[in-house]
Parts: C-alpha cells; sequence; structure tokens
C-alpha cells in the first residue's frame, strides 16, 4: 500500500463528513418536522397534556430544533446515537445492533447464493448469445424477478411448510434449517439482476483481441472461459458485489415479516410508525456509513486488482 | 424497493441519425413485442377502468353467499371477502399503478430526471457538482426506511385536509385516496430521479464535445437550443432504456407501501392492499382465486416491464459490438 493509496482513503472518509452532515441535518429536520411526535405514540390517545409535557421535556423535544439538534451532534461525537422511545430504557445502539446481526447473516447467506448462481447464469447466457436458450435463461429468471416478495414469501411458506412439510417456519435463531426458506426468497429474485450485468460484462470481454487471441493459440475452450473471459468479465462485477453489501445489514422487510425473522429491517418499520426518532437517525446514518465505506472499499480494491487505476483520477 | 439503483445501460453514444432504427428492431423482437402488447393493454385499461368496470368496485355485499364468489359470468374474477366485484378492482387497482408510474416518470423521470441530467452535463461545473453529489447522498441513504418514515409521518395528520378537499374540490369521496397517493409520489420521486439523471448527464456529457454541438454554439444558439434540438436527442434513446429497466422499481414502491397498508387503502384500490387481502392460510386453501386475480395482473406488469427494459438494452449492445 502506497502512500497515494492511504492518502487517498483518507481523503476519501474527510469528503464522507460532510455528506454525513447533510444527511443528518436532513432527516432530523425531517423528522422533528412532520407532524406527530413519538409522545402521542407513548401516551396513547387520551392523556393529560402535563404528562405529555414532562415527557416532551425529559427527550428535551420542547426545546428549539437547533438546540436539539447541536445536542444530539454533541451526543453523536461521544458515540451516543440517543435512546429509543419505543423500547424504553433501550439506547439507539442496543436496539439496533443485534437485530442489525441477526438481518447481516441471512443477508449476506442470500448474497452468497445470488451472486453464486447469477455469475454462472450471466456468462452461460452470454456464450448461449444468439440462440433461443439465451433470451429464455434470462426470461426466467426475470419472471421470478417479478413476483413481488410478499406475495413469494406466502406462497414458498405455505407450499413447502405447510403444505409439504418440508421446512419448518417459526423464528429459530440463524442457525437452523427454518432459514432456507427466507434466504432463497431474499436470494433468487437478485439473480435476474446479476446475471443480466455479468452477461453484458462477458459480452463486451467476447470482443476483445486477446480473446481471439488465446482461442488462435488453440487453448481449450474451458481455459478460454475460465480464464480469460470470465476472470476479465469479473472485474466491473466488483462494483456490484461491493454496493450490494452495505444493503445486507438494512434487511428485508418482507421477508423478515412473512417469515417472523426479529430482524432490523422490522424494526425500521416499527421506528418509522411509532415514530422513534433516534432509532430512525441511527439507522439512516448506519446505512449511509457503511455505503461510503463500501464505496472506498471498491475504489481501493480496484487499485489493488487492476494497476491501470489512478485512484486521485476517479471519480466517486 | 431498489429504485434507487441505476440499471445497467451501457456507455456508448448513440448517433442521433439512427434513433428510429430503436423501434423498427424491436418489433422485430417477439417477447419485447408481446411485453409491450400486455403493457398497452394494462394501461388502457388503467385509464378506461371507470367505462369499462362492470360493477362500482366499492360496492359491498357482505351476505355469506356473496363474500370470496369464485368467478362467474356476473363476476368474472369472482368477489373479494367484501363481496366487492374482484374484476373492478383489479381494474381500478391498475387505474392507480398507471396513474403513479405516469406522475412519477414526469416529476421523476421527466423533470428532475432528464432535466438535471442534461443541465449537469452540459452546464457542468459546480451545477454538476451539486447534482451529482446529491445523488450519491441520496443512493447512499436506506431508501426503505426514509420511505417508511415519510409516509408514516403525513399520514397521520391528513384526515381534516381530506375533509376540506371534499367539501371544496371535485375529488369528493376520492379526497382521501388523492392525498395518500401525493404521499406515496412525494416518497418515491426524491429517489427516482437519481438512476436517469446519472444516464444522461454521461451521455450529455460526451456529446457536449461533439463537433456539430460546438457549430450550433459558434452560431449562437441559445443554450436551451442546444440542449432541446442538438443533445436531447442523443440522449433521449439511453434515457427511455434507463426509465424502462428502472419501471417495475417504481411500480413495485407503490405497491409495496400499500401492501404495508402505507400506501393506498380501501376504499381506494391498489393491487398491494389487494394482495394483503387475499393472503392468509384460509384465502390460500379455500378461495386461490383472490390471490391470482389480485397479484397476477401486477406480477405481469413487472415482468413485460422488465422483459422490455432488457430488450431495449440488448439492442443497444448488439450494435455496439457490431461497430467494433
Amino acid at each position: 500500500m502506497g502512500p497515494g493509496l492511504t492518502g487517498y482513503i483518507i481523503r476519501r472518509l474527510l469528503w464522507a463528513a460532510p455528506v454525513l452532515f447533510v444527511i443528518s441535518v436532513l432527516v432530523f429536520g425531517m423528522l422533528r418536522m412532520a407532524p406527530g411526535d413519538p409522545v402521542d405514540r407513548i401516551l396513547g390517545t387520551h392523556y393529560e397534556e402535563s404528562a405529555a409535557r414532562q415527557l416532551r421535556q425529559k427527550y428535551g423535544y420542547d426545546r428549539p430544533l437547533y438546540v436539539q439538534y447541536v445536542k444530539y451532534i454533541q451526543n453523536l461525537a461521544h458515540g451516543d446515537l440517543g435512546v429509543s422511545t419505543l423500547h424504553t430504557d433501550f439506547t439507539a445502539t442496543d436496539v439496533i445492533l443485534p437485530k442489525v446481526w441477526i438481518s447481516s447473516q441471512i443477508g449476506f447467506l442470500a448474497l452468497v447464493l445470488t451472486f453464486g448462481l447469477g455469475i454462472p447464469v450471466g456468462i452461460y447466457a452470454a456464450l448461449a448469445r444468439g440462440t433461443f436458450i439465451d433470451p429464455l435463461v434470462i426470461s426466467w429468471w426475470l419472471a421470478l424477478d417479478a413476483i413481488p416478495v410478499f406475495v413469494l414469501t406466502t406462497l414458498t411458506s405455505w407450499l413447502f411448510a405447510l403444505k409439504l412439510g418440508l421446512v419448518g417456519l417459526s423464528w429459530d435463531g440463524v442457525y437452523s434449517t427454518h432459514i432456507i426458506l427466507p434466504v432463497l426468497v431474499l436470494a433468487l429474485p437478485g439473480v435476474a439482476g446479476v446475471a443480466r450485468f455479468m452477461r453484458a460484462s462477458v459480452i463486451s470481454v467476447l470482443g476483445e483481441d486477446y480473446i481471439r487471441t488465446a482461442r488462435a493459440k488453440g487453448l481449450k475452450e474451458s481455459t478460454v472461459v475460465f480464464r480469460h473471459i470470465a476472470r476479465n468479465a469479473m472485474l466491473p462485477m466488483i462494483t456490484v458485489i461491493g454496493l450490494s453489501l452495505p444493503g445486507i445489514a438494512g434487511g428485508a422487510l418482507f421477508v423478515e415479516q412473512g417469515f417472523g425473522i426479529p430482524g432490523i429491517a422490522n424494526e425500521s418499520l416499527q421506528a418509522a410508525l411509532a415514530p422513534d426518532y433516534d432509532v430512525i437517525l441511527a439507522l439512516v446514518l448506519f446505512g449511509s456509513v457503511l455505503f461510503v465505506l463500501a464505496n472506498v472499499v471498491i475504489d481501493v480494491l480496484y487499485a489493488f486488482i487492476d494497476p491501470r487505476v489512478r485512484l486521485g483520477a476517479r471519480r466517486g | 424497493m431498489a429504485i434507487a439503483e441505476v440499471a445497467y445501460v451501457p456507455e456508448i453514444v448513440l448517433p442521433a441519425r439512427r434513433r428510429f432504427r430503436v423501434l423498427r428492431q424491436i418489433v422485430r423482437k417477439k417477447i419485447a413485442m408481446l411485453a409491450i402488447c400486455y403493457l398497452l393493454i394494462f394501461y388502457s385499461a388503467g385509464l378506461l377502468a371507470p367505462v369499462i368496470a362492470p360493477h362500482d368496485p366499492n360496492e359491498q355485499h357482505v351476505t355469506l353467499a356473496d363474500r370470496r364468489q369464485a368467478p362467474s359470468s356476473e363476476h368474472w374474477l369472482g368477489t373479494d371477502t367484501l363481496g366487492r366485484d374482484l374484476f373492478s378492482r383489479v381494474l381500478y387497482s391498475a387505474r392507480t399503478t398507471v396513474l403513479f408510474t405516469v406522475v412519477v416518470l414526469v416529476t421523476g423521470g421527466l423533470f428532475l430526471g432528464l432535466g438535471l441530467g442534461l443541465l449537469a452535463g452540459y452546464r457542468g461545473g459546480w451545477i454538476d457538482t451539486a447534482v451529482m453529489r446529491t445523488g450519491e447522498v441520496l443512493s447512499g441513504l436506506p431508501t426503505l426506511v426514509l420511505m417508511l418514515a415519510i409516509t408514516a409521518a403525513f399520514r397521520s395528520r391528513i384526515t381534516d385536509m381530506s375533509f376540506w378537499l371534499q367539501d371544496h374540490t371535485f375529488l369528493g369521496q376520492d379526497a382521501g385516496t388523492f392525498l395518500k397517493f401525493l404521499i406515496v409520489a412525494g416518497a418515491t420521486v426524491p429517489f427516482a430521479w437519481v438512476g436517469s439523471a446519472r444516464i444522461v448527464r454521461s451521455q450529455a456529457l460526451a456529446i457536449r464535445e461533439d463537433t456539430y454541438v460546438e457549430a450550433a454554439e459558434a452560431m449562437g444558439a441559445s443554450g436551451w437550443r442546444v440542449i432541446t434540438r442538438h443533445i436531447f436527442p442523443g440522449v433521449m434513446p439511453l434515457w427511455m432504456v434507463g426509465l424502462s429497466g428502472s419501471m417495475a422499481g417504481i411500480a413495485g414502491a407503490e405497491v409495496a407501501l400499500s401492501y404495508l397498508g402505507l400506501g393506498i387503502d380501501p376504499p381506494g384500490s391498489s393491487f398491494g392492499s389487494l394482495i394483503e387481502a387475499a393472503q392468509g392460510t384460509v384465502n390460500l386453501e379455500h378461495y386461490p382465486h383472490l390471490l391470482i386475480a389480485s397479484a397476477g395482473p401486477v406480477i405481469l406488469f413487472f415482468f413485460a416491464w422488465n422483459l422490455l427494459g432488457d430488450a431495449l438494452v440488448d439492442l443497444l449492445e448488439s450494435r455496439t459490438t457490431q461497430a467494433r
């Protein structure tokens, strides 16, 4: 790792600070400006005005907006993301982290499956270009992608769990056979996108001179496909893989709802409905930080893999 | 709900004179033609819903015999749990989807996506930086959390406004649905323009350097004229490809929010709420037509847009490889 790379990483991370600042101001402002506040949720429909006043005072909602924001940033600087009003006595961090962990594990399994299927399917479709197999394969995965996830969860859990009794449904931790269906439902709709990207990438590589050279040398077709085509076509794939990584920490709402997984997306829905100010903000900031990090990691990876990439010149 | 994702679009510049070839080639693709036919049917059914719906979609018949009827000549797709004619409700749901995609297309795709993309690509400088950085920030946000937060926050306080609209405008009974529609659109549009703006910008950047643009500028053409007459025609094909690839995601956002009860809910019709009502073990076992009738049309709608988007990308690509 040369000095240029370290400098680049530092520059990118510094650039992230103002972006995160803008995001926090926007979301903070939007949440507080929107009608309704957590106190309504805590107290229900009928309550004494004095009780509401007391609670607003406790959480500081009675103070001017900028005072609240400055206070929030001060706490944030100390690593304090605030408290949850939905789960009283829990900090936002305590609410989020265990659920992010659950969602991430399931999401990671699904991601491996999506790319593990999508990449070979894409290569296959590209090599079968011009025959009926190519559109058939791609259309099949596109059809799967068209089914809304909440329909997929209902149908699969009804068919495989209730009718055929192949798998259990209730949440039983990540390490059990019960997560087979959620992982499949999460992974399979994404295959179409990966396959299409990979297909396009392979097709652009197919036209390169070195492929013709490799074939002209009399190399075995399998060697050409795996060594020359697939490896080079994988390069742009790094961005796709990298950018889908932060997404898995956000969970998948309909999968978590459909299969009763106590993950972060379910928590997001609850937080958004409550509204649970600090938890929503923590979720948004957490997601944004992961996104920024993923981008930096992608750029650094490219610099390692492809020495022609000049990091200073790359646009974000 | 991946509306902020960028659909894959090859980075090429099309000569303007070739752009009608896309139309001619698409006619030759059978799958794409099937998709276009289905979309035409879907869109006309949605627009003409009030004319062709055989029943009032909100007319309830709650006696046991009238509820969850199987398809018959009277009720083509049967009736739902409240005895409402399902075919009419599906038509009105299609209407919601059609209006929603058109509204988001015009505001997010056309106005923000194309407009900001052209501006950023042609003008460059600080405008470019501002637009692209904003897009970057928006695409980095966890879209779902924010859409949920926005819709949940605004929905809770629309009752007074919908009463006012009901009394003072032509909307009448539809005032509540109209407001909910606005909220869902308002939550979708901020995330829906980024993809098309990026595509348009990169195209506009390339075309800006062409000699004919330079010539137009040298002759004293205004910025508006250069953008609309010289840059837009070159940008249009890829912009349309990008849009067609993201349409399923945009329509899906409304369906998903409605499914959660945060979008269009009864008495308004949406595929999301239809599907939600059709689920459950009892319905699946004994009344499967409820789910088939409400999910089928919208699944085909997503599928058709997916296929069309794929076919368009393929057309652009095959021409680049041929050009090599």
